[in-house]
């Protein structure tokens, strides 16, 4: 036996491996990132020679991975929640369609949300698509479930979810393993399927009642366990990391005996046999996340309990204290005493040394009474600096800023400078058909394009514009162009005087012009760049009797690495990335670089 | 053998570095080991928290009032998280005042020439008190560094570890 500590991610990418996945496709998003990077990782490490890239975005990853299930390969897919809804598309049809080789997709949920727009439930989805789900509460199940989901998906050619949430994604196990990885590439074969693959929509009706086929036979296989059966009056059904979380309150209680206990492994299609067994229980209790998928497929609506009669709270992730309240409301037999919650800590902010910093406060200069759409990623922090108004989801950013100007124009009401704000991995992810729009249209605002060469939030994933070595550079430039943008200027950011020009340059642009005016803000990520993270200079209050303790450092720049003080900012020397901005603000010349 | 122990800090201060040390070290003598920590935009910066917890366990996640060992990387995140202590835990705090459960890390960090080492004095004074020999968790150290931060980590940990003999460490008021 090999003893390995993973992060739930790499137990995620480990067995996809193991399984022989020959093909894994993504987009980066919290909590799936690490999945596509561990692939990344072992491959190399163990010379797989398998298929493992980014994709531009889910849609484009889902439809890659289903090319290669067509052809026979097993495929794996792993996006976050939100990243589904963008391959909803693809997901729905390919239900019907069907696989070939063994086609996982894996969409990992963000109860809370920690990072995310939304807490939405992927299960729901899976549902919706009609395709098998298998919820994991684990690392180490996680790995396992594997196996049986692209079992599964060859027996049936159907699509299967494996849903995983943050703290399966982002715990980290000591797992014992079997043995080492081994290459394990199979030949694919080219046929056409075109009564699957090209049907049309009379042929479509036919798929469909093939596939409600698929899933009665599913339904028949149990997909669930008895964890504890004691005969007890009251059971309870978890799955996902709620189970986790029941098994260890019910330890510290000492309460294993008063209840039975259900663990489903596959929420749909739920099985029938459950409802059977579930039938002599006076009361059951549910507990899932995100939402009431398996509470929603239990026949005894009258004695069940969950989040639809709120013995489980129906938003938020679920803790220790939610699984305490709803056994107390189930059994009554200890006591059971509110803890208010924890005090909110700090929020996140715009690290010291982000280029982005520098953009925002040069663009709260140039339009001091704009409006500020922006979109998904480190940018939507500069909501602290008062840069960014509204953000949605991905690719929004172009056409909220697009669809603001158009409704004022045609309202005939006066219009403030627009300026949106987008990432570079972002812009190619969803925001260029919303460009296109624009031009067409004749919207005029400007897009400020915070192109820092990488895919930060995540955790540094490559993008079109600085793919990896073997790949080839599609130019951000071009690309912009070719949506038929006129005004396109590059800009260093820490340029601060030129950045503040070409913004109201731009605006001058696309006012005369009626069209949208583009500025790449480009300066590399410092936590992904490790060149520029060299210092040879360190910040000093220089001349402290011009320091009138305005604090306007501080609270313009909202740097990490300055605070305010009783005389003059506090510097934190070892936050600071010297990017010269809270110098270069400073009505006084009070703060300056020197070097070391 | 069975501890809970919660690390709280900011985002970029090394909490995920200890969580990996201290779950790497402990299954690596056999003890079953589950954690969690936090990823994406939470990190930036913000409060973040692991919890470890070693033993036979389903979930990483701590009860309110029951963590054996609170480590802290400012006074300000062991004041907040101190909820999750049970009466008689142990925190570790990086903090320059005088206290028993008081480590000022972060100047000892200055001190060695690694202030970015300052997770890891914590982690050793921590597991220190644990009662654990040096030895797992320095050679886990030596696997999750980059190589050339290895020997500056193993002695930042080493030098927590060995100031921990020294002094008693005491819950928080």
């Amino acid at each position: 036996m090999i003893r390995r500590v993973f992060l739930g991610n790499e137990a995620i990418a480990w067995g996809l491996l193991k399984e022989g996945v020959s093909f894994v496709t993504s987009y980066p998003g919290t909590p799936a990132s690490e999945i596509l990077e561990a692939v990344i990782k072992f491959n190399e490490q163990y010379e797989l020679g398998i298929f493992a890239q980014w994709a531009i975005n889910e849609k484009v990853a889902f439809e890659l991975a289903l090319a290669h299930s067509w052809l026979g390969g097993r495929s794996a897919v792993s996006m976050k929640q939100v990243g589904l809804n963008v391959a909803l598309d693809p997901l729905m049809s390919a239900a019907y369609t069907g696989v070939k080789g063994g086609f996982l997709l894996i969409s990992a949920d963000d109860p809370g949300p920690y990072s995310s727009q939304t807490e939405q439930d992927s299960r729901f989805l899976a549902m919706f698509a009609k395709i098998p789900v298998f919820d994991p509460s684990s690392p180490k199940e996680a790995m396992d479930m594997i196996k049986e989901a692209l079992e599964l998906s060859e027996r049936y050619r159907i699509p299967v979810m494996l849903r995983p949430t943050s703290w399966v994604c982002h715990a980290r196990q000591g797992i014992l393993l079997e043995e080492e990885l081994k290459p394990n590439l199979k030949k694919l074969s080219f046929e056409k399927d075109l009564c699957h693959w090209a049907a049309l929509p009379r042929r479509r009706y036919v798929l469909h009642k093939e596939l409600n086929e698929k899933l009665r036979s599913i339904q028949k296989e149990n997909g669930f366990k008895r964890i504890s059966f004691n005969g007890a009056k009251k059971a309870v059904v978890s799955s996902g990391f709620p189970f986790a979380l029941l098994m260890d309150v019910l330890k510290s209680l000492g309460l294993k005996g008063s209840l039975d206990i259900y663990k489903v492994d596959r929420p749909f299609p739920l099985s029938p046999s459950l409802n059977d067994e579930l039938s002599s229980y006076e009361e059951i209790l549910v507990l899932e996340e995100t939402y009431p998928v398996i509470e929603l497929q239990i026949s005894h609506r009258e004695k069940t309990r969950g989040r639809l009669d709120g013995t489980v709270p129906s938003q938020g992730e679920l803790k220790p204290e939610s699984i305490l309240r709803a056994l107390h409301l189930l059994l009554g037999n200890f006591p059971f005493e509110k803890i208010n919650d924890l005090k909110e800590g700090s929020p996140p902010r715009l690290c010291s040394g982000c280029p982005h910093r520098a953009a925002f406060w040069a663009i709260k200069k140039a339009f001091p009474q704009g409006f500020f759409p922006s979109d998904i990623g480190c940018y939507s922090l500069g909501l602290e600096m008062e840069a960014v108004d509204a953000f949605l989801c991905m690719g929004a950013g172009v056409s909220l800023a697009e669809g603001f100007y158009l409704a004022l124009k045609n309202a005939g009401q006066k219009i403030p400078p627009i300026c949106a704000t987008v990432g570079d991995s972002t812009f190619f992810h969803a925001c260029i058909p919303a460009l296109i729009d624009a031009v067409n249209k004749k919207a005029a605002f400007v897009l400020v394009i915070l192109d820092n060469a990488t895919t930060a939030m995540t955790g540094g994933q490559p993008t079109p514009s600085n793919p990896p070595k073997n790949l080839r550079k599609v130019e951000l430039e071009e690309v912009i162009k070719g949506c038929g943008v006129e005004f396109i200027k590059v800009v260093d950011p820490f340029d601060f005087p030129e950045m503040e020009r070409s913004l109201k340059e731009a605006y001058a642009f696309s006012q005369e012009k009626e069209a949208p005016a583009v500025v790449i803000s480009r300066r590399p990520c410092p936590l992904f760049e490790k060149e520029t993270h060299k210092r040879t200079f360190i910040l000093k209050l220089l001349r402290k009797e011009n320091c009138k303790s305005c604090m306007i450092c501080v609270s313009e720049s909202r740097c990490p690495a300055l605070e305010k003080g009783q005389q003059g900012p506090i510097i934190h020397q070892d936050l600071c990335r010297g990017c010269g901005l809270c110098a270069f603000i400073c009505p006084n010349q009070a703060l300056t670089f020197t070097e070391v | 053998m069975e501890f809970k122990i919660v690390i709280a800090g900011k985002g970029g201060e090394g909490i995920i570095f200890m969580t990996r040390i201290l779950a790497e070290g402990a299954f690596s003598i056999g003890i079953p080991v589950i954690s969690s920590e936090i990823h994406g935009m939470a990190q930036r910066g913000g409060s973040v928290i692991s919890q470890v917890k070693l033993g036979e366990f389903y979930s990483p996640f701590i009860p309110y009032g029951s963590a054996d060992f609170l480590i802290a990387t400012s006074k300000e995140e062991g004041e907040r998280n101190k909820i999750y202590l049970k009466p008689d835990g142990i925190s570790v705090v990086n903090s320059p005042d005088p206290s028993p459960f008081h480590v000022d890390a972060s100047g000892l960090a200055q001190k060695i020439n690694h202030p970015k080492g300052a997770n890891l004095i914590l982690l050793g004074f921590a597991i220190n008190k644990m009662g654990f020999e040096e030895k797992p968790f320095l050679e886990a150290i030596e696997k999750c560094s980059p190589s050339f931060l290895g020997e500056k980590n193993k002695k930042a940990f080493l030098f927590g570890f060995s100031i921990s003999r020294e002094k008693v460490a005491k819950p928080l008021e």
